[in-house]
């Protein structure tokens, strides 16, 4: 009987912790440490539920602030490990993101955008892979199972981003949470690892508020009340592949 | 006819008894003093207390329980158990646990006989390509893989046996690139 109350006691306080952290976390993003954000949860998820369609993660960019984009790139280096490649030539090298530099004669203006894995809601990548290697997880993340990626590199071939990346060489020291080899493609997986532990993906933290992080199908999220607002463009929006990432500015 | 074909078939079978006979008298001279067929191996210590399951059952059943796991996490998104607890088949768990240190305190990578899941995959002849992607030791230890210590070598007009070339070296010469293909 006492065992049995203590139980009690101990799971409720557990679940009023629990409520604390999440509670807090609806209410606003939340710093829990130095460099760790946790975005907003509508349709939390536990680490133990499989993902669902209720949420759609995307990200919006602003081109108009000023910010250097490399920073992200750096940081999205650094979570992934990618850029130690010893023997691959600079346009083999795996890049998640790219900095695009577009300039308008006309005029002169110039600007420069960070282009990654736009995850489609149509991913042509998936359409055409042969192993089933390209996929998207229900809530839109768009990745390579490298357990069955073959490296035929048709997906590079569909992207219409150019956002995947073919490994060319024996790769050693990948980070833990980024397993990564020869033979495979890569791109981008919006920080799956991160965002399924409640984390904002390692560009958005370095770009200092000019990428914003989100759940699509939540119109009270910040990402979502934000597009409501001011309204933003998807690259090659006439391709009809309802890409998750969106920009402004551009 | 017949007595060549017995005579033949005679020949065959003594000559395996024979065979047999020397192979068992070489693994008594072996293992005289350990009561057992063929060498054996050193299962390193690990750090944790228990695995995930008994030993028996981990020795049979690790595979299944990584590729249980790996499409669960991968492809469903499933991070942990209903109890919130770590997912039984978790690579990265695996390699923290069972990591073993060298003499110089240091991490031993995947091409050592020392590592872990070597020890026993090359006693038992399975290969395993899981480290070709995976990290081989825990996150933290710098110290680099062996296969990527080829950073002096000279690429240039290098022909194995006229050069004094290692066969380390030999395996370590980057293939030309000529073609344009990404």
């Amino acid at each position: 009987m006492t065992i049995n109350s203590e139980k009690e006691t101990h799971s409720e306080m557990e679940s009023s912790r629990r409520n604390f952290i999440f509670g807090s976390v609806a209410a606003a993003g939340l710093t829990i440490a130095p460099g760790v954000m946790l975005y907003q949860t509508a349709n939390a998820r536990s680490l133990s539920e499989k993902t669902s369609s209720k949420v759609r993660w995307g990200m919006l960019v602003d081109t108009s602030k000023d910010v250097d984009w490399n920073k992200c790139v750096d940081a999205c280096n650094k979570e992934h490990g990618l850029a130690n490649e010893n023997h691959s030539r600079d346009d083999q090298k795996t890049q998640y993101i790219r900095v695009v530099d577009v300039k308008n004669k006309g005029t002169g203006y110039s600007m420069s955008l960070p282009v990654m894995c736009q995850h489609c809601e149509q991913p042509p990548c998936v359409d055409v892979c042969p192993t089933g290697a390209s996929m998207k997880r229900p809530d839109g993340i768009v990745l390579v199972d490298r357990h069955r990626c073959i490296g035929c590199r048709y997906c590079m071939m569909a992207c219409p981003y150019k956002a995947r990346s073919f490994v060319h060489e024996v790769l050693t020291d990948q980070t833990e949470n980024t397993p990564r080899g020869k033979g495979c493609v890569e791109s981008c997986n919006m920080c799956v690892n991160r965002v399924d532990n409640g984390q904002l993906p390692a560009c958005v933290e370095a770009s200092q508020g000019a990428i914003i992080f989100g759940d699509l199908n939540d119109p009270q999220s910040d990402i979502s009340q934000l597009l409501a607002k001011h309204g933003g463009k998807q690259i090659r929006a006439d391709l009809k592949l309802n890409p998750g990432v969106h920009y402004q500015g551009i | 006819m017949w007595l060549h074909l017995n005579f033949n078939s005679y020949f065959k079978s003594s000559c395996l008894t024979v065979a047999g006979l020397a192979l068992i008298a070489s693994f008594n001279m072996v293992n005289a003093s350990e009561n057992g067929l063929g060498p054996k191996i050193t299962i390193q210590e690990s750090s944790g207390e228990s695995c995930v399951l008994p030993s028996e059952q981990m020795r049979r059943e690790h595979p299944d329980l990584l590729k249980h796991d790996r499409i669960q996490t991968l492809r469903e998104g499933v991070r942990a158990k209903a109890d919130g607890s770590k997912l039984d088949g978790s690579l990265k768990q695996c390699v923290n646990c069972h990591a073993v240190k060298d003499d110089a305190d240091k991490y031993v990578r995947i091409d050592n006989d020392q590592h872990f899941c070597v020890s026993c995959h090359q006693y038992a002849a399975v290969s395993i390509d899981c480290f070709q992607c995976h990290r081989d030791i825990p996150e933290g230890s710098s110290n680099f893989h062996a296969l990527s210590s080829h950073k002096d070598v000279n690429y240039t007009n290098v022909v194995p046996g006229t050069y004094s070339l290692t066969i380390e070296d030999v395996a370590n010469i980057a293939p030309e690139v000529s073609s344009d293909d990404n």
